[in-house]
């Protein structure tokens, strides 16, 4: 059931508001190129950005599309247009809906805005495997050749062997030469710099990260998504470096201050699972109640999960390759459990809330281990149910605010126990 | 009783050939997929043994996974839950789709009577490097299966196991052949039980039945056998049900691609005086499987599949969730479209709503 009871979420920092502003301008830069004529590159996941940005080449990156249509209720409508090209509902609604706005007839204004199509695509198998099938049929719609990337899953936890590590850096060399073929070349020295900034960067979000475990929680999960926005689209470059200091600047001020989301706050939940970008408003929702969303899974989706001491900038593609197998969401489940369970431990999380979206190959499956690991390690409970965060024809926002509702109330029931 | 109808009678209760095997003490290794090297197990002495569902509504699983798991994925947990494998010494599993990846998880977590563990396999094929990567992998496995039979694996050991398998697959193909015939010599469903009794059993008593089989159904040709030739492609298919239901509806199904049936054997292993390295490269040098890359050699097998079984439709089946698949089957429809008409059947492992599809099989049959 669809409602109309959606609102956008509450952000209370300046930065994100600059970060709002890059994201627009990192698009129009991409539609610029493309209209100078230069290769524009589609890509996904966990395809380490530092290459692109070492090659300078405009890159559209297709986990973060759906969200900014999402966020303006428009990707139902480009989901629709997937199914009516023969994709189940059962693909990844991300997938869907890109796969709609790549074959549309014609785009809504808003979309066109960021919208470009590929001259090449490079797809990885990294953390799931949705988009190595899914953008088969975009290059052949749109004619562009297909690199893809094969990560193999982390069966070995932190210690990634040497020969798993080569042969990812060997996949990224791939990458790197079949980019070459199309016109679009890597500055060896760039890239270099690109892995130092990427290091500058995460060292940065782990600084900030500390200051959002302060009590009060300066920002709640709503700015943190929009803050992880450099994670995602712009590891190797000065920008993101540039925002990130500006974000803890920021923050350190905040905490000084003790200035919190809330005046009074009595509960800290963390989000597992794929907020509702077209209602984020949703993760607001428990501050009635003096709850405050502090920490949400998906901030470390694209990296910032790791410790950046592994990147070593005379060794950049073995850095990127070992920073791509360790990351959190390369299955199997070990790294995310142990960073689930840190987290909840850090931010004083007081109950985690897991979100499942059905067209997940990924997610959803770690909703009981992570339940179980996480109740298991630090006594605190879960509550988790069905929420697509993208597709808004799925959602029902009585139902999920009854969800929040009870598992709120339970929680502050047995804090005053 | 005829060789057919005793790898028939198997497959419907293969305990016997497990209580049989494990009478003198040897070993049993479960496994899901056909990527898992079952070479390496049968030369440390132990039976390779493919886990298999069953039609059964989900249980206790149910409260382990979300429903938006595949249900093929759901129910095997359900079964070891319900202590069904015990009689495996190990479980192995390999990296072909999300869904496994989390049944390793989960099975590692909460099943603590048989070990799990996953071979970590590359998803790319023909590619220099990932045979590299795989071949430390499978180093690794060899030393798994060593310490847990208590045999050191010899390339000799090795190379007969090879020659065993493959010979497996060269009488299967040449049972499968006789599909190929304007009136098959063996209906889609009687193929599909001996295919999976074949697999799940000691290869050397499989390999004496296939030969014998072949020599009993020769000069046969199927009632009913010259309706719309039908090729079945898509998910895991571990039971007949459907097959019946097409058979049932007027269409032969000649041909089927999946992996209880042609992608097990329709591609030997290629000689190589390195037998850990021939297992490698059979792994990594067939693209049959809907989770490989590039998809083009898998095209390529489909259609060779469809002009050898000269097939008049085809229907595709998918798995609810099950996303190699289920990602697949609109690029794909494009492509076989372009040879015969395609039908797509999204539907649960259990094909419990199999009387819906019903009419769309019909409609489809009748429109060949
Ligand atoms: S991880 Fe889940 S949401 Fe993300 S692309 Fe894969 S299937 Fe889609
Ligand atoms: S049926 Fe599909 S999703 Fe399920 S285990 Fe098999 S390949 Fe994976």
């Amino acid at each position: 059931m669809t409602t109309k009871v959606t609102a956008p979420g509450k952000k209370n920092l300046e930065t994100t508001l600059e970060i709002s502003k890059a994201i627009r301008a990192y698009y129009a830069g991409v539609k610029l190129a493309k209209m100078e004529g230069k290769p524009v590159v589609w890509s996904y996941g966990l395809v380490p950005r530092e290459i692109f940005h070492a090659a300078e080449a405009p890159v559209l990156y297709l986990e973060h599309l759906p969200l900014m249509i999402g966020a303006k209720q428009l990707s139902g409508h480009y989901m629709q247009i997937a199914e009516e090209e023969g994709f189940s509902r059962d693909v990844c609604a991300f997938h869907r809906c890109f796969l709609g706005c790549s074959v549309a007839k014609e785009r809504e204004p808003y979309l066109d805005k960021f919208f470009v199509s590929p001259d090449l695509i490079v797809a990885s198998n990294l953390p799931c495997m949705s988009e190595t099938k899914s953008f088969l049929y975009s290059a052949d719609y749109h004619d562009a050749p297909y690199y893809f990337l094969d990560a193999p899953i982390n069966t070995w936890g932190k210690d990634v062997p040497e020969y798993a590590i080569d042969y990812f850096a060997g996949q990224l060399q791939g990458t790197i030469d079949f980019m070459a073929e199309k016109g679009i070349h890597v500055d060896w020295d760039r890239l270099k710099e690109a892995v130092r900034l990427s290091k500058k960067l995460v060292e940065l979000w782990r600084e900030i990260d500390v200051c959002r475990r302060a009590v009060p929680a300066p920002i709640s999960s709503v700015d943190g998504l929009t803050a992880a926005y450099p994670l995602i689209q712009l590891p190797g470059t000065q920008l993101g470096v540039t925002l990130f200091e500006r974000l803890l600047e920021e923050l350190k001020g905040k905490v000084e201050r003790k200035e919190g989301v809330l005046e009074d706050e009595k509960l800290r939940l963390m989000w597992f699972g794929v907020p509702p970008f077209y209602n984020m408003g949703l993760l607001n929702y428990g501050e009635k109640y003096g709850a405050v969303v502090v920490k949400s899974m998906v901030e470390y989706i694209a990296g910032g999960g790791y410790d950046p001491a592994i990147l070593d900038p005379d060794q950049p593609l073995k850095s990127l390759a070992y920073k791509a197998l360790i990351d959190i969401v390369n299955p199997t489940a070990e790294n995310m459990l142990d960073f689930i369970v840190d987290a909840v431990n850090d931010f004083k999380v007081d109950g985690l809330v897991g979100v499942v979206k059905r067209s997940c190959g990924l997610l959803p499956g770690y909703m009981r281990l992570a339940k179980d690991t996480v109740y298991e390690n630090t006594g605190v409970p879960t509550t988790i149910f069905d929420l697509d965060g993208l597709d808004i024809r799925e959602y029902d926002d009585a139902t999920s605010k009854a969800n929040l509702d009870s598992f709120i109330e339970a929680l502050l029931a047995s804090k005053r126990r | 009783m005829g060789s057919l109808e005793k790898l028939m009678d198997i497959f419907e209760n293969p305990q016997k050939e497990i209580d049989e095997w494990k009478k003198d003490g040897k070993k049993i290794v479960g496994h899901r997929c056909l990527y898992v090297p079952e070479e390496i197990i049968h030369a440390a002495g132990m039976l390779p043994y493919p886990t298999f569902g069953t039609p059964e509504p989900i249980s206790k699983a149910d409260s382990y996974f979300q429903p938006c798991a595949c249900e093929f994925v759901r129910n095997i947990f359900d079964l070891s839950m319900d202590k069904k494998f015990d009689f495996l010494d190990t479980m192995v599993l390999c990296n072909t789709c999300d869904a496994v990846r989390h049944l390793y998880n989960m099975w590692d977590s909460y099943i603590d009577s048989v070990p799990c563990y996953m071979v970590n396999n590359p998803q790319k094929m023909y590619d220099e490097s990932g045979i590299q990567f795989y071949l430390h992998e499978l180093e690794k496995f060899k030393e798994l299966m060593e310490d847990l039979s208590g045999t050191k694996i010899t390339d000799d050991a090795l190379k007969n196991s090879i020659e065993l398998f493959d010979e497996t697959r060269r009488l299967l193909k040449e049972l499968n052949a006789l599909r190929m015939r304007d009136i098959p010599a063996i209906a889609g469903s009687e193929f599909l039980r001996v295919s999976m009794a074949s697999m799940l059993m000691p290869k050397e008593k499989a390999n004496l039945l296939l030969k014998e089989i072949i020599d009993e159904v020769k000069d046969r040709e199927i009632k009913d056998g010259d309706g719309p030739r039908i090729m079945l492609t898509g998910s895991v298919m571990d039971n007949p049900t459907l097959i019946e239901l097409v058979e049932e509806m007027g269409g032969v199904v000649v041909a089927d691609d999946f992996c209880t049936s042609t992608k097990y054997f329709w591609y030997e292993t290629k000689p190589n005086s390195n037998p850990m390295e021939a297992i490698a490269r059979f792994n990594l040098e067939r693209s049959v499987c809907g989770h490989t890359h590039p998809v083009s050699n898998r095209y390529d097998y489909m259609n060779e599949l469809i002009d050898d079984f000269n097939v008049d439709g085809i229907i595709y089946f998918n798995i609810k969730y099950c996303h190699p698949f289920v990602y697949e089957s609109a690029t794909i429809k494009k492509q076989l479209e372009e040879k015969a008409p395609v039908l797509i059947l999204e539907t649960d492992h259990s094909l419990s709503g199999l009387g819906q599809l019903k009419t769309r099989v019909q409609a489809f049959i009748e429109m060949l």
